[in-house]
């Protein structure tokens, strides 16, 4: 790679940035169980921003992995981290209101043993490999688990595994118009291993900022929110999903609008319609 | 025997919309100036040589198109699964998809270009409203035709994966063949255009980028009419006979043999090909002859 | 500033240590499998291993050059390691799993698998070469080997000056291709001991969670099998081709590659990785 990847200099502190990450998803995860106790599919939506939380979480640790130099992509995290949390994550939705608790507990300990064999056994010997790829799994397990609870409104197997077929008006159970009978996870798998590599990946370069880029990891939270929330209008009610769709949207505005801002205020120069300049070539 | 008429049809169809997509995929990744070639429009600035190119970070090809298949075939499967009439569910699918993948291009033209302010690389508004806009328009059709191959290798064909699996694996081999075709061509060919024909770029010209087009300067518009006019079309044959020979193989020869016949008709394609291969670089060898003396001339 | 922190592995050596290490924990989580699970879901683990296994050795097959390729300064395909793989692994599970609703033979759907992702492979660097020949003009040469092994053509004259090499030799092509169909046949393997375990247990499982009375027939939890047998299967295809890119570190001209050599690795990371993943996936039925 020819690109310059730079040490973090000030800014909040990693282990900050993951504490709050953690505690925000499980809290916005957990508050989707009240769709259980209320009998209702309002509060669906929680799932989506605490996915939005493990988003920002995820992108500032695969900063901090990828300023030591991997050697290869930043795509590649996103993936590793989506592939060991999906696994956790459905491993998890058995065991009922216990779920988020267990998907993170499972994610560690499958990161935990992947960042061993990828520093040990493939030498990569990064300081913060084994803490990453941890974080990492946790991360795409919990981005999945939220968005699995927003577009369900639960997150236990059986609500994963049932949906709805209409049949001369009468609403009949269905496997196959499910969540995972119509294999939307996959593409809830896409979204969030894009959605959390992005953020490090569009503001790469010597000017990195890190107010910057938890703004795009927003962003791009909420944008993946607003895509989940329109999919979620075939698994639960119109009502509820269309609130979801409603908050991701002001969500997203709001953030967008931020990022540019912070953009405007972060580049050399704002140009509309103008050549570049003609001085500053090089040798 | 209509069983398989039928299937040949959609096996042709498929190869024909595969053809499209992979032509798209490649003209829009040109624009758009994504994965390994974009990491020169990257360093170009470093070195000095300011642009006026669109720089389109997002992921590479492959997981990106992977995201952008499947995001539109999730979307259609929703919209299906409210009882929606499938054509149209398809095009919202992929009219939602494209507008996500439009924003993903902006902010990662912002975000990198503002990274690299120490260069005093400026940020172009024109650009960035212009280029995303074809960009959009190129994905457009790249998603709707691999969805709607995909819907068709679903619901005609009768593949068990449901369409949204189907979105994510087609999406990242569309990637991934468009991105191993049409990647150099840009890269050296285009990007590289006044280093000599018929050699790669030495390692010392590294970032210096073709920066002026025919009048004024160049913007990512001129790197993809050029590249439209071969990457894109081998890009498309490619991913078109990729899909095309894997189900027509399948489709014809599943029941010669009890599986077997579609595996001995791969191992011949593949035999097959591999001739080809070796003929065209034993053409290349003979027509274009060495840069230097064979080996009694230290190199 | 650039990166701190140590340079990642260009070390060829196996650690010791940390390879017995991880033979350990595979076998560790193997003997979990057989006490709590049935023998098929035993059987299905190790074919899982053997399926991530063909994975991460295939990877290192396939000749990968990443941005110089893209320039013409490296020999290779101008893709990332782990998405090229996964495109072409994933073309092959496509295969297969379509095999799969045909026969229950075991070896026709791994094979069809494979030949699926080699022919994606071998359709794909023929154009890779197509282009570089026909497109540019540039003649493909390896900067590793002088003579290329299997066809025997020399190299050296044919590199263009400041350059490492470009366009995809002979060696090459047959090692994407060889890639493709390792590749093809793992993540089909995969998925079919995984749809096996799944067809199997799913009903009762469903059953349990879901507090019905009446069993669950077979035939209606197949959209869930598959769904979840092609997620897991893409996501282990995924895990072990990012492992093997580590290995990698960036770009291998092919079999022929001193970097090559570092298989082995690969290997044991690969089956550790593959048993881990694959004993979560089958004990959301087994426990």
């Amino acid at each position: 790679m020819t690109v310059k990847v730079e040490v973090i200099e000030g800014g909040i502190p990693h282990n900050k940035i993951m504490a709050a990450g953690l505690i925000i998803s499980l809290v916005c995860i957990y508050l989707t169980w009240l769709n259980v106790l209320t009998g209702t599919p309002w509060f669906a939506f929680f799932g989506g921003l605490g996915a939005v939380a493990a988003i920002a979480w995820g992108s500032h640790t695969i900063k901090t992995l990828c300023s030591y130099g991997i050697g290869t992509g930043v795509p590649s995290a996103g993936m590793i981290a989506l592939g060991s949390g999906v696994v956790a994550m459905l491993l998890a939705t058995r065991y009922g209101v216990a779920t988020p608790i267990v998907a993170v507990v499972v994610a560690a300990i499958i990161g935990a043993i992947l960042g061993y064999l990828s520093n040990n056994v493939l030498a990569m010997h990064i300081p913060v490999m084994i803490k990453s790829l941890t974080e990492l799994a946790i991360v795409g397990a919990l981005t999945l688990l939220g968005f699995t609870a927003m577009m369900t409104g639960n997150f236990t197997f059986s609500a994963l595994a049932t949906g709805q077929v209409m049949f001369l008006g009468f609403a009949l159970p269905s496997y196959v118009s499910s969540y995972l009978g119509g294999a939307l996870i996959a593409t809830v798998f896409m979204l969030a291993a894009i959605a959390i590599q992005h953020p490090f990946n569009a503001c790469l370069g010597p000017n990195w900022k890190q107010d910057r880029m938890l703004m795009l990891s927003y962003e791009v939270g909420f944008l993946s929110m607003l895509a989940a929330a329109i999919m979620s209008l075939a698994l639960i009610s119109i009502g509820a999903a269309l609130l979801s769709i409603i908050v991701a949207l002001i969500g997203w505005w709001y953030t967008y609008n931020q990022y540019l801002v912070l953009s405007k205020r972060d580049a050399a120069a704002w140009l509309d319609a103008k050549p570049f300049p003609e001085e500053a070539e090089g040798p | 025997m209509e069983n398989i008429v039928f299937g040949i049809g959609i096996t042709a169809l498929a190869g024909a919309l595969a053809t499209v997509a992979g032509a798209a995929e490649n003209t829009e990744s040109d624009i758009g100036s994504q994965g390994d070639p974009n990491s020169q429009v990257q360093l170009a600035p470093q070195m000095g040589y300011l642009h006026r190119i669109f720089n389109k970070a997002v992921a590479g090809e492959p997981p990106a198109y992977g995201l952008w298949i499947a995001l539109g075939a999730g979307i259609a499967w929703a919209f299906m699964a409210m009882q929606i009439n499938a054509i149209l569910a398809i095009v919202l699918g992929c009219a939602l998809a494209t507008f996500i993948q439009g924003v993903y291009a902006t902010t990662a033209y912002l975000g990198r270009t503002a990274s690299l302010a120490k260069f005093g690389q400026p940020v172009f508004v024109d650009i960035l409203k212009s280029m995303t806009t074809v960009t959009m328009a190129h994905a457009f059709v790249a998603i709707f035709t691999t969805v709607t191959m995909c819907h068709l290798i679903n619901a005609a064909l009768g593949h068990p994966f449901p369409l949204p699996l189907l979105g994510l694996v087609w999406g990242i081999a569309l990637g991934a063949a468009g991105s191993a075709t049409g990647n150099p061509f840009y890269g050296k060919e285009r990007q590289y255009q006044t280093q000599n024909f018929g050699a790669g770029v030495p390692i010392s010209a590294s970032g210096n980028i073709v920066r002026y087009a025919e009048a004024g300067q160049r913007n990512s518009l001129d790197n993809g009419w050029f590249t439209a006019k071969l990457a894109g079309p081998a890009s498309g044959v490619c991913f078109g006979l990729i899909v095309f020979l894997e189900l027509w193989r399948t489709v014809i020869f599943e029941p010669v043999g009890a599986g077997w016949g579609a595996i001995i008709v791969g191992i011949i394609l593949i035999l097959i090909f591999m001739v080809i291969d070796r003929y065209i670089e034993v053409w290349a060898r003979k027509t274009y002859g060495p840069y230097t003396k064979p080996e009694e001339v230290s190199s | 500033m650039s990166a701190v922190g140590a340079k990642p592995g260009g070390s060829a050596g196996i650690d010791p240590v940390a390879s017995v290490v991880a033979i350990v924990l595979m076998i560790v989580m193997l003997a979990i499998m057989y006490m709590i699970g049935t023998p098929m879901a035993f059987m299905a683990l190790i074919g899982i291993v053997i399926g991530g296994v063909l994975i991460g050795f295939g990877v290192m097959f396939v000749p990968v050059g990443g941005a110089p390729a893209a320039m013409g300064q490296a020999p290779g395909i101008a893709t990332g390691v782990a998405m090229l793989a996964a495109g072409a692994g994933l073309a092959g599970l496509f295969g297969g799993a379509w095999a799969a609703q045909t026969t229950s033979n075991l070896l026709v759907i791994v094979i069809t698998g494979a030949v699926g992702g080699g022919l994606m492979m071998a359709i794909t660097c023929l154009f890779v070469n197509f282009i570089y020949v026909y497109g540019m003009g540039i003649p493909a040469a390896s900067g590793k080997v002088k003579k290329d092994p299997i066809t025997g053509d020399t190299q050296t004259e044919y590199k263009s000056q400041g350059t490492e090499g470009h366009g995809l030799p002979f060696v090459s092509y047959v090692g994407g291709v060889i890639g493709g169909l390792f590749g093809g046949a793992g993540g089909t393997l995969i998925y079919i001991m995984l749809l096996d375990v799944y067809e199997e247990s799913l009903p009762a499982m469903m059953q349990a969670q879901s507090g019905q009375l009446l069993p669950i027939p077979a035939a209606q939890i197949m959209p869930i099998a598959v769904t979840l047998a092609g997620m897991f299967a893409i996501g282990l295809f995924l895990v072990n081709a990012v492992l093997a890119a580590y290995n990698i570190t960036g770009t291998i001209e092919g079999p022929h590659d001193p970097k090559f050599k570092r298989w082995p690795r690969a290997v044991i990371a690969s089956a550790t990785a593959s048993a881990l993943v694959g004993l979560v996936a089958i004990m959301i039925v087994a426990l």
